[in-house]
């Protein structure tokens, strides 16, 4: 007890110093983010809480919908565990490639800048890290966030209208809100959703729990409204829900409906994306594009409109 | 991390850490009063927690490379060849049972049936769902008012989450207003009663058509704000003129 009450006098005439300049070097990476987001007017990230919603289409697609209405347009994939940006986008094999600056991010369609795990990685190998991440999950996460921050602060994305962030799945206390909590001028999340309401559940949580981060979250997009059958031409819903409604509680507009589109992804699964503007469900993705646009530009809106 | 003298009764100093093995680092402090050097060894979790910090003990002496740290953990299985992943499909698939025959063989699988030439549409039917209105699946909580019809039967049509809280922000409205029968008129009442408790003259309301539906109800929250701050229960053409002088600003 007594060398307890010591260090505590100890302590109280001694001044701290960071002389390992650990926490020098943590203000400096995290300054270098901000340097290499600044360059970007709008960063957004596509987050959902249910896994496979269609959150990479949706993100892509979007994508592709600014940079086709003449905007210049990036694209962070950091699903590190199922980064599948690249192979949709006909990348897969393609590295990004040091530069004086950074790592040069390959371009894809239309002229966009794509980043993603997937470069790192050759052919189907999953994402193995040395060390003892399988007794630690919380150097594992630690470490992912830092991947990500490598993302962020490394890659030359230089001057960019929007910068999309395709996160992982998840919901509640999970990284997608983590992740976007640290992207500087956050202009906001896009939320992707089915109307199943088993998705719907899950997409609340995780609404809910971005808001409680402080992440603005613009609005929603529903992936999957409906089915048209191939052979028939039948259109029939696929589930039961209602994304409308479910908006209107969390206090939030539903951007647009995407149908479930088989000879779409269809294209994206080969890495030949269509990029035909007039095709029926591209011409859906433009005009949530432009929702998103005007959402972003909402002030300009009210001061000419109101 | 800090390391106290307890002889000299100050911080010892941070010297250098050297990497004495796979895993490990050895962290080195020196009391600056009596010189007593020591040395902290990690383990492989503390060495990786400190990597994945993305930091050099001691600061750096030349700048991070791009991607130092994601380049730097990943094991080299992970960066394999191509073509190792085919390799190891090839060698399943050569030595095991195609997954065709397996999936004949499990007992009791149900036949399949003959193809009907739309398995979407015959999909869509066997789950039960059509493109037509949309029964709700929960049931109606216990209420002390009485709905018409055509309002319950709206009720019953929104999905079963969010219908006991349509209920219940519906009824709120109606017992704050007096009623005791909830009609699809009171239904729409309680969805334009301002959540701030602001009332909008007919005027007001109309020029608020001019924003699209999609950023409206944004736009709503805008405009109540200027009301709230000049200290205002009603929204007038004035306080839209007012939100417009101070959205003009940000152009």
């Amino acid at each position: 007890m007594a060398v307890e009450r010591d260090l505590k006098a100890i302590l109280g005439n001694l001044k701290y110093s960071d002389d390992a300049k650990v926490l020098k070097q943590i203000l400096e990476n995290t300054k270098q983010v901000h340097a290499r987001m600044a360059s970007i007017k709008h960063k957004l990230v596509v987050m959902s809480g249910k896994g496979g919603v269609g959150k990479s289409m949706t993100t892509v697609n979007l994508a592709l919908a600014f940079a086709r209405q003449g905007a210049k347009v990036g694209l962070l994939d950091v699903d590190l565990n199922g980064p599948c940006v690249p192979r949709m986008l006909g990348l897969h094999g393609h590295s990004l490639a040091m530069g004086p600056e950074g790592m040069i991010p390959p371009v894809g369609p239309l002229g966009m800048k794509i980043a993603s795990m997937d470069f790192f990685l050759q052919d189907t190998s999953p994402v193995r890290w040395k060390g003892p991440m399988d007794v630690s999950p919380v150097w594992l996460g630690l470490m992912e966030m830092n991947v990500i921050r490598e993302f962020l602060a490394d890659v030359v994305w230089g001057e960019l209208d929007y910068l999309l962030v395709d996160l992982p799945p998840g919901a509640a206390a999970d990284k997608p809100p983590v992740v976007a909590g640290f992207i500087p001028d956050l202009a906001g999340a896009i939320v992707v959703t089915t109307p199943s309401e088993v998705a719907s559940d899950v997409v609340q949580k995780s609404v809910t729990y971005a808001r409680d981060m402080g992440i603005k979250v613009l609005g929603m997009v529903e992936n999957m409204s409906e089915y048209r059958c191939p052979s028939c031409g039948d259109v029939n819903e696929f589930f039961e829900g209602n994304t409308e409604t479910m908006c209107e509680m969390l206090d939030m507009p539903l951007f647009g409906r995407i149908p479930f589109d088989r000879k779409l992804a269809r294209t994206f699964d080969k890495g030949e994306p269509l990029l035909d503007e007039t095709y029926p469900t591209i011409q859906r993705y433009q005009e949530i594009a432009g929702r998103i646009r005007t959402l972003l530009d909402y002030k300009r809106v009210l001061a000419d409109k109101l | 991390m800090k390391f106290v003298c307890l002889n000299c009764e100050t911080y010892m100093n941070f010297e250098k850490v050297e990497k004495p093995g796979e895993s490990t680092l050895g962290v080195f402090f020196s009391c600056p009063s009596c010189n007593a050097r020591f040395s902290m060894v990690t383990n492989p979790g503390e060495t990786q927690m400190v990597s994945a910090l993305g930091v050099k003990l001691g600061g750096r002496t030349v700048a991070a490379e791009p991607f130092e740290m994601t380049r730097g953990m990943l094991t080299e299985e992970a960066a394999a060849a191509p073509g190792q992943m085919a390799a190891y499909l090839n060698k399943k698939l050569q030595g095991g049972q195609p997954a065709a025959t397996v999936a004949a063989a499990t007992p009791g699988a149900p036949e399949e049936k003959p193809s009907s030439g739309c398995p979407f549409s015959a999909m869509v039917a066997e789950m039960g769902l059509t493109s037509g209105p949309k029964p709700g699946k929960g049931g109606a909580a216990p209420s002390e008012f009485t709905w018409s019809a055509d309002a319950k039967e709206k009720l019953d049509r929104l999905p079963s989450f969010v219908k006991p809280m349509v209920q219940s922000s519906v009824e709120a409205f109606a017992r704050k207003q007096g009623y005791r029968t909830i009609t699809l008129q009171v239904m729409d009442d309680s969805r334009s009663e301002s959540s701030n408790g602001m009332t909008w003259t007919p005027e007001a309301e109309k020029r608020l058509e001019n924003i699209p539906d999609f950023i409206r109800p944004m736009a709503r929250k805008e405009v109540e704000r200027v009301a709230k701050e000049r200290g205002m229960a009603t929204i007038t053409a004035q306080v839209m003129d007012e939100a417009k002088d101070k959205f003009m600003k940000f152009m």
